[in-house]
């Protein structure tokens, strides 16, 4: 492959990639900067996601596309199911709690998984069309994977900005005792946006199964986690916009570490660009202690 | 006279630690109380609590004539009471308008304007400043519009009881004064019940009926606006006389 094509298609995988991660972060920027949790347990409702697109593609051969909704639907339940009983009690309580908490609830997912559905690696292959862009060869998955995550980034823009919902949670965010005391009730709004959250990290499980339909696995969503973490804090934790261009970022940052050091005898490229990952990380906290795009 | 709002034998605090000692007092329909004491006497978990935002340990809130003693906030508000907090409490990244907008929460809707368009007009009748800052962000307001925008929020409720913590600290004395004036009138004018705490004494006091001394979470001393600034060791320990 000549050596420009090879440039494009790495940056190109990498945005691609990261416009995922970038709505995989969303979710959990978004709890945090309603409720001020920490959802330790995040990359688990991403397994899940995974899993339902996995499941209704081999079971039922649903078009991957189509297991969106059921993943937004599984999330937001799932949101409303952990919120009642576990999360509300430690919203006041300290950070310790509801990071034990949330940590709970990605172990329970975690284990329920491997008891469904062993711990096997599991992947699909979905027949696409390629697709020739600027002389690179790409899956048309690739492609509608990002779209769709797009397509989730607006509707999550929608709902904040142009709903009376929306208002009703910026308002909450800004002014928790403001909020009471023009009527909002703060319980259900926290409530919703937990599991819209919850409802949005799903569905980029989902998303990510499309993007690259292999290693599916109950134990898949710790480093999913910690990249989100990464990607958070970069972007200035509680900011879904800049989540998601910290989320494209690292997508390209990892493509083209993984593609540079694959060329370098003797060394992991997966292992290493973690490696580099982090200490990007704790650059970028020392030179910006709240984030790229925090203030 | 009806009874506006009536507390009975309120006890509350935060954690362990108890503040308030089983206050008593009513406000009646339409008129200003006031509620004097020095600083951590408990004056504004008083009105927290009365609003629900800290809950009730013991004793009772009773809202013309109906027991809403363990009523949630968001409740409360669209019963027509609301709490103009302490801080003011606004949203400082919404312009002035998305803010009053909020206040009429309880009635808006996506959809329809209707709920509160004329509460609306009234708003930036009373306060044409905000009506000219209108675009702005709540947060680049200066002490004395904030405090305007505060109660104008309060007003999209469309409240009959409005609960004041504080509503001059930080103002110039000039506005702090016309801030009190203007709360004297909309009880006469639109039939309010306040209930008010303040630091600035001497101007509740003027507008007030009636009006109540709190120290260390108890109501040590109460009457009518003349007795209490008639009285020798109220006017040495809150007026400076």
């Amino acid at each position: 492959m000549p050596f420009a094509d090879l440039v494009v298609g790495t940056l190109l995988y990498g945005a691609l990639l990261g416009v995922i991660y970038g709505i995989a972060t969303a979710g959990l920027s978004l709890i945090f900067g309603v409720l001020k949790i920490v959802n330790v347990g995040h990359g688990a409702f991403m397994m899940i996601g995974a899993y339902t697109t996995y499941w209704f593609f081999t079971l039922y051969g649903l078009n991957p596309v189509l297991s969106l909704p059921f993943s937004l639907a599984i999330g937001a339940l799932l949101g409303l199911a952990f919120y009642y009983p576990v999360v509300r009690r430690v919203i006041d309580a300290p950070e310790m709690a509801s990071l034990l908490a949330t940590f709970a609830m990605g172990l329970l997912l975690q284990e329920a998984a491997r008891m469904a559905w062993t711990s096997d690696y599991r992947g699909f292959s979905w027949e696409v069309a390629r697709l020739e862009i600027g002389g690179v060869s790409i899956y048309a998955s690739k492609l509608i994977a990002a779209g769709l995550a797009l397509l989730l980034l607006l509707f999550h823009y929608v709902v904040f900005y142009r709903t009376k919902l929306g208002l009703a949670i910026r308002a909450v965010v800004q002014d928790r005792e403001g909020a009471l005391v023009v009527g909002i009730n703060v319980d259900r709004i926290y409530a919703l946006s937990f599991s819209i959250g919850i409802a949005i990290t799903v569905a980029s499980g989902s998303l990510l199964a499309i993007y690259n339909p292999v290693g599916i696995n109950p134990y898949m969503g710790a480093i999913l986690t910690l990249k989100a973490f990464v990607i958070a804090v970069m972007g200035g934790l509680g900011s879904i916009g800049g989540a998601f261009i910290a989320g494209v970022l690292f997508g390209l940052f990892e493509n083209v570490s993984y593609v540079v050091l694959t060329g370098i005898e003797g060394v992991q490229p997966l292992v290493l660009t973690r490696f580099i990952a982090f200490t990007l990380l704790l650059v970028i906290l020392l030179v910006r202690p709240k984030g790229l795009f925090g203030r | 006279m009806g009874e506006g709002l009536v507390v009975e034998g309120l006890e509350s605090g935060y954690g362990e630690m108890q503040v308030l000692w089983g206050v008593s007092l009513r406000v009646n329909r339409a008129s200003m109380t006031v509620v004097l004491g020095p600083n951590g006497a408990g004056k504004t978990t008083l009105l927290r609590t009365i609003m629900g935002i800290n809950k009730p340990w013991k004793g009772k809130v009773i809202m013309e004539g109906e027991d809403v003693t363990f009523v949630p906030p968001h409740e409360k508000v669209a019963r027509g009471m609301t709490l103009v907090p302490e801080g003011r409490r606004l949203f400082p990244e919404l312009t002035v308008e998305e803010n009053l907008l909020l206040g009429a929460y309880t009635r808006i809707s996506t959809r329809s304007t209707a709920g509160y368009r004329e509460a609306l007009s009234q708003v930036y009748e009373l306060f044409p400043r905000l009506r000219e800052r209108r675009g702005q962000k709540a947060g680049t307001l200066s002490g004395g519009e904030q405090q305007m925008l505060a109660i104008g929020r309060a007003l999209m409720s469309e409240p009959r009881i409005l609960l004041l913590d504080e509503p001059s600290q930080g103002l110039a004395p000039k506005i702090a004064i016309q801030i009190i004036d203007l709360l004297s009138n909309l009880r006469r004018e639109r039939g309010l019940t306040i209930l008010l705490v303040e630091q600035n004494i001497a101007a509740a006091l003027k507008n007030a009926d009636y009006a109540y001394v709190m120290e260390q979470g108890v109501i040590i001393k109460e009457g009518e606006r003349d007795k209490i600034l008639h009285d020798e060791s109220i006017r040495q320990a809150y007026l400076g006389l």
